[in-house]
């Protein structure tokens, strides 16, 4: 990858950071995407809404193809088919088969998620629906680790935060935030090639 | 594992030619770890005593290995005549002892092989010995506790007699699960023929595939239903440009979505959304009224799917916090079950119960009464295709 390319994807990561900061602000889990299209550019952009909504599953991916494609929209579905993701997070097991169930091309995350991703964390959704074998139609490519630390320090003020919606409000009083980001193993590999 | 048959009223049908209560039998599901082909093993070193020596014996080893060095063989009988032992350890153990015939011997496990090298332990056996060499066999024996007493009777048979205490390392207690199974087999049938109703309805409306939904909230005063959803991928949805129709409103996330909005202080998404949260067919609108008011996401109510819903609905119902899945038809591309469909074509995620995820809730498959043992047949014309994203 030259360095071009990867200033590109360094700025649009960045745009995805943004949305998981607005994300932030309105005490919701601060994950946040882009979704970029070659010709049109960013036609659509999502944070996670599960406080707001109530709905767990409205993750910041279902707010972008929600942008994209509800009424009145300029797009047809199959438009996700030459778009690339964005995402602070690893989608998780769920988005990621929301993704390749809309066909989408590529996927760039920052920070890992070992609890539910489903590109690498747990399940390989990307690859076959993971079964671990690629090749199968609505496979998408993966690469992980774009702004990583920003993306887990945006998580981290996040957690020091009270979330008073959950239902026994833990006090979170005692907790410090901490702002430095462990180097990523040799072993947990998706570091930016 | 234990599963009760229970025969609904079967002579009542709807429009649909859809029985009003299904009779069938509730199949506990099988976790990742369950159905893992992989025994973990561990060696160990076995030997035989005369069985006057055998409590002293015992004692010898823990004053040498107190608490056998932290690893837990609860599951194991610690003694075991020869006669219940695998004859592979049996024969190797006669063959380098010179014990006469007529003494008569029991055997034990001494230690796990990697905490205490075998010449300290022949030592030491041998310093509490009358007569002969101490003869130490080595052996392999089952890490974990067996999830079933047919799973405890083959290991017996291949590694060491094992027992079985109706626990389970991998998965659910299956005292919960019988009890749970227990409060829930009355009114299954009826729950998933509401749903196979609904899946009836979205696929001759043409605004889905023939995939329904239902979700239920117990309490002591009884079971009451808050959302009947069916799927609606091809509601307001272009059919011509070659793709799986709107994924967001699969049958399940449709449902999770109506319970949803009704929390207090829910606001949705956008003014218009993809999301096909609001009712769409009659039945749909037919359902009990505001959850609980303390309620948060869809934590512990029950939802009964006419099929194994995809990863991502599978995932959506582990987010959301359900303590039940109940469903009727396996797909090939199910997120749910963790073994392997009769074609060997399922994903077997299994994420019903994962050790990996924060949420973890009890899943049964319904077999329904008169069916083959695959439970897969399309026995409704509009029936799905088993490769549908359900």
């Amino acid at each position: 990858m030259s360095e071009d390319e990867k200033q590109t994807h360094l700025t649009y990561m960045r745009e995805a950071l943004a949305m998981a900061e607005l994300a932030l602000q309105t005490s919701e889990t601060p994950v946040g995407c882009i979704i970029q299209h070659p010709t049109h550019g960013t036609i659509g952009r999502g944070m996670n809404a599960t406080n707001r909504t109530r709905n767990g599953t409205m993750h910041a991916e279902f707010i972008a193809i929600n942008q994209i494609l509800a009424p009145p929209s300029q797009y047809t579905p199959d438009i996700l088919k030459e778009c690339t993701l964005y995402v602070t997070v690893e989608p998780c097991i769920m988005c990621a088969s929301l993704l390749r169930q809309f066909g989408i091309k590529k996927v760039f995350f920052g920070a890992s998620n070992e609890k539910f991703g489903g590109t690498g964390g747990v399940l390989d959704v990307h690859l076959g629906n993971g079964r671990g074998i690629g090749g199968k139609e609505g496979d998408y490519e993966v690469s992980g680790g774009w702004l990583r630390e920003e993306a887990i320090v945006m998580l981290r003020r996040f957690y020091v935060q009270e979330n008073e919606r959950a239902p026994e409000p833990r006090k979170k009083a005692e907790r410090v935030l901490k702002l430095e980001v462990e180097p990523l193993g040799e072993l947990s590999g998706n570091g930016v090639d | 594992m234990t599963s009760a048959t229970f025969h609904g009223p079967s002579n009542s049908t709807t429009s649909n030619g859809i029985v009003a209560q299904l009779a069938g039998t509730l199949i506990p599901l099988k976790t990742t770890l369950e159905t893992s082909k992989d025994v973990k093993l561990l060696n160990v070193f076995i030997t035989a005593v005369p069985l006057k020596k055998a409590s002293g014996t015992l004692s010898l080893i823990r004053q040498l290995i107190p608490r056998d060095g932290g690893y837990d063989l609860q599951h194991l009988r610690r003694f075991a005549k020869p006669d219940l032992i695998p004859s592979a350890i049996r024969n190797s153990y006669f063959a380098s002892s010179a014990e006469s015939s007529d003494t008569e011997l029991i055997f034990l496990i001494v230690a796990v092989a990697s905490i205490i090298p075998k010449d300290i332990l022949l030592d030491s056996l041998q310093k509490d010995r009358v007569e002969g060499p101490v003869v130490l066999v080595e052996g392999q024996i089952p890490f974990n506790a067996p999830t079933s007493a047919e799973q405890a009777k083959a290991w017996t048979n291949e590694y060491w007699p094992t027992v079985y205490k109706k626990s389970n390392p991998f998965g659910p207690h299956p005292a919960i699960v019988a009890r749970a199974q227990a409060e829930i087999e009355g009114n299954a049938g009826k729950w998933l023929s509401l749903a196979w109703t609904v899946a009836a309805e979205a696929k001759t409306a043409r605004t889905g595939e023939g995939v329904g939904v239902v979700i239920v909230e117990r309490s002591e005063q009884g079971e009451r239903c808050l959302a009947v959803a069916g799927d609606a991928r091809w509601d307001n949805w272009p059919r011509d440009c070659g793709g799986n129709g709107n994924v967001t409103a699969h049958a399940a996330m449709r449902a999770i979505a109506m319970v949803t909005a009704k929390l207090p202080n829910a606001i949705p998404v956008t003014e218009t959304d993809i999301f096909r949260s609001q009712p769409l067919f009659s039945l749909e609108t037919d359902v009990e009224e505001p959850v609980n008011k303390d309620g948060y996401l869809c934590h512990e109510l029950e939802i009964y799917c006419t099929h194994e819903p995809c990863v991502m609905c599978a995932m959506a119902i582990v987010h959301s916090r359900f303590g039940k899945i109940v469903f009727e038809k396996r797909m090939d591309e199910g997120g749910i079950t963790a073994d392997l469909n009769d074609k060997n074509d399922g994903l077997g995620h299994g994420l019903w119960w994962r050790r990996e995820l924060n949420w973890t809730m009890l899943g049964w498959e319904f077999r329904r009464k008169g069916d083959g043992n695959d439970g897969n047949e399309c026995r409704l014309p509009w029936d799905v295709d088993n490769g549908l994203n359900a």
